[in-house]
């Protein structure tokens, strides 16, 4: 098999894998499928698909400025490939987006619903403009192969110019405007990333990565297809690149010590790391191979300056858009395997959607032939036996599929079991509740949580000794017992009434006839009423009615047999205190921090913490 | 009147009869587990909760209600607004889930319904229905203590300043919503600090939509400009390759 042959194979695998992911993430959601939470609401499909996509294809109008305003005719060869691979990218950008979006049914919404205040607002409606623009741009080029499309072609060369100007236009707002996104949120960015320049460094950057996506590309392609990429006139784009990302890093420079961060450069962490990183891969080192003569002209030289620019200028992407906020309100983020899946298979499939292109259409001055389509290729004799049996029965778009449907099933078997209620709940999620002895936990695995304070039952059953009463690890898929294993009788109702008792001497040796009359079984179904004895069992008004002698378990009263009433006769009589157990039950255990917070004051109606005097700040 | 709450830590006692009202109020359902849940309590199904402040305090968390929203400015579809009452509230037949409102607000407000599969943003709406209705917001009516008061921003404020001026003991001298990022209606006072706590780093006063207006303002110039420069320059370089041409010719000729 060729190297294109392998390649689109891997491709169409990805996307296989990545269509099992699409359905998994429309069917069951964001919770499901990312590890995306409140702390971190965008992740890797914001920050690779729609912030890196874009400035990836930037390409498009950077060759078109470069050809059709500068007249620098002799980057002709590659504005085809440019305008597609921009156009493509674009549309892979809008395809990532459609999973990130929580609503992707509602994206009309921005043509109808404005807020012009709003810098999405404004990259939302440029995307869409520039699409049709670069779809205007590309259209000439397959419509060469159609001739009743002729009159079209001839319209849209005509308006070449304009369409031209009207995407550099575009391409400046939405470049720049991605990075207006983060101007608002100046307490999530990090003092090396967040500056009112963020715009300017946008765009300064997109237009360096659009020449040395250009050179990265025809690169890619020429090893792809075994072209000869034009080294002399890449040489050309590199050296306009070397001066964009000298700009680039002056800019820079010039902002942190205008802001007076300069001293973040030096400081020790990962952000400082991550942000050397960024900027060396991105523009420190492409410049300097640039720079040198002999590499800029050189095959290799072109690779590898072309490639750590596109690397890095995806990583700044990715560390404005998330990465260098991470771990500010003590929450983490790693991508999904899905969200990384879901990302390979979009670019894969724009990926192929080139190659088709390519393959097809006139991209290039002249179509890459099919290496296995050769006419005069002889044929391959198998060699046990030496027979001619014909092609391969498995080959061309048959294995393409099979590799997609393979993949896809193996994304399927790989997802994780959704829970059976669909909804992504982790039955035993611990976290920390209030402070740091209580717990909250899901005690008795009914999805509902409970404040559980840990370490006075530590304490209690005896220190460290005691972990293995609950934390039992030798039961498989046991993380921890159920509140009700020690607590027997939260669910139990018990027997309120004391037999033996009754019939002791200190229950007053009750005789059995008083209670079970003569001649009938002596069981509790027939024998006498509490309150035939106890005339004041039950308070005058009492609503609970004491029908058997069995008292609630303590989860019924806490839910509806006490509490609930209580509560509602509170806001009925306007007292709101009685809805409490501590109105009645005065002698509650109060939990070590509180009582350890200062003495309570007052009966329970007027019980509220008095805080120990403070001295001025 | 601009509707206001007052939540004053020092008179909190912790009871959390301000969650349930808001449960029952906004018929949210009970709080699940879930892997996305924060530590401070707050989530699709609890848009106000009870976190332990400092000095063994109770400080309520909710949405803040600012007057003049970051996450107003940043919806692109104009989802958010800001009422007349003062309250910010989520139109969700607009939404489309981009969820630039949570990235945008400072004190990380707005929860997702991270385990549906058509999921809204969830936050706290001040009431705005009760409010119409000319009531006071669940929580504010159902907190035992007085600790969280419903009122006029003005008022409330004088009220704050009061308190901390007969007590300043017991306060610390700082109303947290009055001024930091343009003013909130959702004020606080309190025995110690709550800066750390409601933000994590101080805000500054300037608003935060005007960092972005700049940017948006210079939108409609930079594409004027970029199109009249690029077809300015298309035109020269275009007339001096003819000239170069017919010069070219001449020479040839």
């Amino acid at each position: 098999m060729s190297r294109v042959h392998k390649l689109k194979l891997a491709l169409w695998a990805v996307s296989g894998l990545a269509a099992a992911v699409a359905a998994a993430r429309f069917l069951f959601g964001l919770g499901a499928t990312t590890n995306l939470s409140d702390a971190v609401p965008w992740g890797f499909w914001i920050g690779f698909d729609v912030m890196g996509g874009v400035a990836l294809a930037a390409g498009g109008f950077v060759m078109t400025a470069a050809v059709y305003i500068f007249r620098l005719e002799r980057f002709h060869s590659i504005v085809r490939s440019a305008v597609l691979t921009a156009f493509l990218g674009y549309l892979a950008v809008v395809a990532g987006l459609l999973f990130d979006l929580g609503l992707p049914w509602n994206i009309w919404h921005m043509v109808v619903f404005w807020n012009p205040r709003s810098p999405l607002f404004e990259v939302g409606w440029c995307v869409m403009l520039y699409l049709t623009v670069l779809a205007l741009e590309f259209f000439p080029v397959p419509a060469e192969r159609f001739g009743r499309l002729a009159a079209v072609r001839r319209a849209l060369l005509k308006a070449r110019i304009p369409l031209v100007i009207a995407g550099i236009g575009l391409s400046t707002l939405h470049q720049s405007s991605l990075g207006s996104l983060f101007l608002i949120m100046p307490y999530r960015l990090h003092p090396l990333w967040y500056t009112p320049w963020l715009p300017v460094l946008f765009l300064v950057s997109a237009i360096g990565l659009g020449l040395m996506m250009a050179v990265f590309e025809s690169h890619l392609t020429g090893w792809l297809y075994r072209r000869r990429p034009e080294t002399e006139m890449l040489a050309g784009l590199g050296s306009a690149a070397r001066w964009v990302l000298l700009l680039y890093v002056a800019l820079r420079g010039a902002d942190l010590a205008a802001r007076g961060q300069l001293a973040w450069l030096a400081r020790p962490g990962w952000r400082t790391a991550m942000f050397w990183t960024e900027l060396g891969l991105m523009a420190l080192l492409p410049a300097a191979l640039l720079f040198i003569p002999p590499v800029r002209r050189s095959r290799a030289g072109q690779w590898t300056a072309a490639g750590l620019g596109v690397l890095g200028t995806v990583l700044n992407r990715i560390n404005v858009g998330g990465l260098a906020h991470l771990g500010q309100g003590g929450q983490f983020y790693v991508p999904a395997w899905t969200e990384l899946a879901a990302s390979a298979g979009v670019v894969s499939a724009a990926a192929l959607a080139f190659l088709f292109m390519v393959e097809r259409f006139r991209v290039w001055e002249e179509r890459p032939a099919d290496p296995e389509a050769d006419p005069l290729k002889l044929p391959e004799l198998a060699p046990v036996g030496a027979t001619w049996l014909g092609p391969p029965a498995v080959a061309g778009r048959t294995l393409y599929s099979l590799s997609f449907v393979l993949a896809a099933a193996f994304g399927l078997a790989l997802l994780e079991p959704v829970p059976a209620s669909g909804r992504g709940v982790e039955p035993v999620a611990v976290r920390r509740a209030r402070g740091g002895e209580v717990l909250w936990v899901d005690g008795n695995r009914d999805g509902d949580g409970t404040a559980f304070p840990h370490e006075a039952h530590q304490q209690r059953e005896g220190g460290k000794a005691s972990c293995p009463l609950c934390h039992h690890m030798n039961l498989p898929q046991d993380r921890h017992s159920g509140c009700f294993e020690c607590h027997r009788d939260m669910y139990l109702a018990s027997d309120a009434f004391g037999h033996d008792w009754h019939a002791s001497p200190q229950g007053g040796r009750v005789a059995c006839w008083r209670c079970h009359a003569e001649g009938q079984p002596r069981r509790a179904a027939t024998a006498r009423r509490c309150a035939e004895c106890h005339k004041d069992l039950r308070p005058p008004g009492a609503v609970i009615a004491v029908r058997q002698y069995r008292a609630p378990g303590y989860v019924e009263a806490l839910h509806d047999l006490c509490v609930g009433c209580h509560v509602r006769r509170a806001q009925r009589l306007n007292k709101p205190d009685l809805g409490r157990c501590t109105a009645c039950h005065r002698e509650r255990r109060q939990w070590p921090e509180q009582l350890a917070a200062g003495r309570s004051e007052g009966g329970p109606a007027g019980k509220r913490l008095v805080l120990p005097a403070r001295s001025a700040p | 009147m601009r509707a206001a709450i007052l939540t004053d830590v020092t008179k909190c006692i912790g009871c959390r009869e301000c969650v349930r009202a808001c449960k029952q109020a906004n018929r949210l359902g009970p709080e699940l587990p879930h892997r996305w849940n924060l530590e401070d309590g707050l989530s699709a199904r609890s848009w106000t909760s009870v976190v332990e402040g400092p000095r063994q305090s109770f400080v309520r968390k909710q949405c803040r209600h600012c007057l003049q929203p970051a996450c107003v400015s940043a919806c692109p579809v104009a989802a958010l607004r800001r009422t007349d009452s003062g309250a910010v509230i989520y139109e969700r037949e607009r939404c489309m889930g981009c969820r630039y409102c949570m990235m945008a607000c400072p004190f990380g407000v707005p929860r997702y319904e991270w385990d549906q599969p058509v999921p809204y943003v969830r936050k706290c709406t001040l009431c705005f229905e009760r409010l119409r209705a000319g009531q006071r917001p669940a929580c504010t009516e159902a907190c035992p203590t007085k600790a969280t008061v419903f009122g006029d921003r003005e008022r409330l404020l004088e009220e704050a300043h009061r308190r901390i001026h007969e007590r300043p003991e017991l306060y610390w001298p700082k109303v947290w919503g009055e001024e930091e990022i343009g003013g909130t209606s959702v004020l606080y006072i309190a025995p110690a600090d709550l800066t750390a706590l409601l933000t994590g780093r101080p805000l500054e006063e300037a608003p935060l939509p005007e960092r972005t207006r700049a940017a948006m303002q210079a939108v409609p110039f930079a594409f004027t400009g970029v199109v009249a420069v690029m077809a300015g320059l298309r035109w020269v370089i275009e007339r001096r390759m003819k000239r170069q041409a017919e010069e070219g010719d001449e020479q040839g000729a």
